[in-house]
């Protein structure tokens, strides 16, 4: 792997800590959707439309 | 079996998403929204989205158990090498917890949003696709995407059954179709990429049969195919778009399937007719199922 000069590596625990990061935010965003699909459904099997 | 590369950071969403097949999930999508979009009741707007979002998961959930499953063959072909199991990106047991999580997931929400024989058929088609295919039959005979072809052929059974709750003629003989489509597609991809299926020890028809044989029964199934899709029109279920549509359709696969058992190559360059075909064969079934549709709405 090439380093460009200059530029410090990465630590490992920051790559770990913004995959986790990104992780937590797909997640919220699944279940927030989820919760919204949740209620759609239920009036939807409520009044049939 | 043996992960090569431990993967020590946590799963990233890319990879994650590279394990459902994304590509086989289109045509999936397509086909179970074309099912139910031709079926003779229409759900409510949310229900008719959540049905195809749970065909959608459910084909992801198979796909990602197939590459958890398939981890040691898929280092071992240079078409599959890449993905997130064998090239380390992503741990064998996130994998799994994934997948098992998501078809769960699909299943119930099945269940809740349409009625329990749409859930029953999703949890069939992914327990088909994982045991009966990948497990059992995969690497065992050539018969393998013959039989397996049936986990494919689910989705627009299951759209239709979302939308009625019931199994009529027209979704079963779609599923024929898709089931008799499977080994004529399959087997002109494994005819290019034999040396793959070989070194990986897959009896796939063009290593265990011969070039030849495996070409035969390509022209074989296809013609069989091509009348089963008709045959909607004459036993009156569709209207004259769905049949001329699907016989011009036939007559041209039935076409590439001849130039393809006409050709005699072992080369994958010389390959033409069969990578024709191949890609023509994805053409088809995205042609005949939109045909579908527009008759059911058209001549409605």
């Amino acid at each position: 792997m090439t380093r460009i000069v200059g530029e410090e590596p990465k630590p490992e625990q920051e790559v770990v800590r913004a995959r986790q990061r990104s992780q937590a935010r797909i997640t919220a965003w699944l279940l927030g959707s989820f919760v919204v699909l949740l209620f759609l459904i239920t009036i939807a099997k409520v009044t049939g439309k | 079996m043996q992960m090569t590369k431990p993967a020590a950071l946590p799963a990233d969403w890319r990879d994650l998403y590279a394990l459902t097949k994304p590509r086989v999930m289109s045509l999936v999508v397509f086909t179970a929204l074309c099912g139910l979009l031709a079926a003779p009741a229409m759900p409510p707007l949310v229900i008719g989205f959540t049905a195809i979002l749970c065909i959608a998961l459910g084909a992801g959930a198979a796909g990602a158990l197939n590459q958890w499953y398939e981890a040691d063959l898929d280092a071992k072909m240079k078409r599959t090498a890449n993905r997130p199991i064998p090239s380390g990106r992503l741990n064998r047991q996130t994998a799994l917890h994934f997948a098992v999580g998501l078809g769960f997931f699909s299943v119930i929400l099945m269940e809740l949003a349409t009625n329990w024989l749409a859930a029953v058929l999703l949890a069939s088609s992914i327990l088909f696709y994982v045991l009966i295919y990948t497990v059992w039959l995969k690497r065992r005979t050539a018969q393998n995407i013959v039989i397996g072809g049936a986990a494919g052929a689910f989705p627009p059974l299951i759209g239709w059954v979302a939308a009625t709750g019931r199994i009529d003629l027209l979704p079963a003989l779609l599923f024929a179709i898709i089931f008799l489509w499977t080994p004529p597609h399959f087997w002109a991809l494994s005819l290019f990429v034999r040396s793959d299926y070989a070194a990986a020890k897959v009896p796939m028809m063009p290593v265990v049969a011969g070039y030849a044989a495996t070409r035969r029964q390509i022209l074989a199934y296809s013609i069989i195919m091509a009348a089963a899709a008709v045959s909607p029109w004459p036993l009156g279920l569709t209207g004259w778009i769905y049949g001329s549509v699907t016989a011009v359709l036939g007559v041209i696969f039935v076409g590439f399937a001849v130039a393809v058992a006409r050709n005699d190559a072992t080369e994958p360059k010389m390959m033409g007719p069969e990578k024709r075909l191949f890609a023509f064969s994805i053409l088809y079934l995205f042609l005949l199922f939109a045909a579908l549709v527009a008759d059911r709405w058209l001549l409605a």
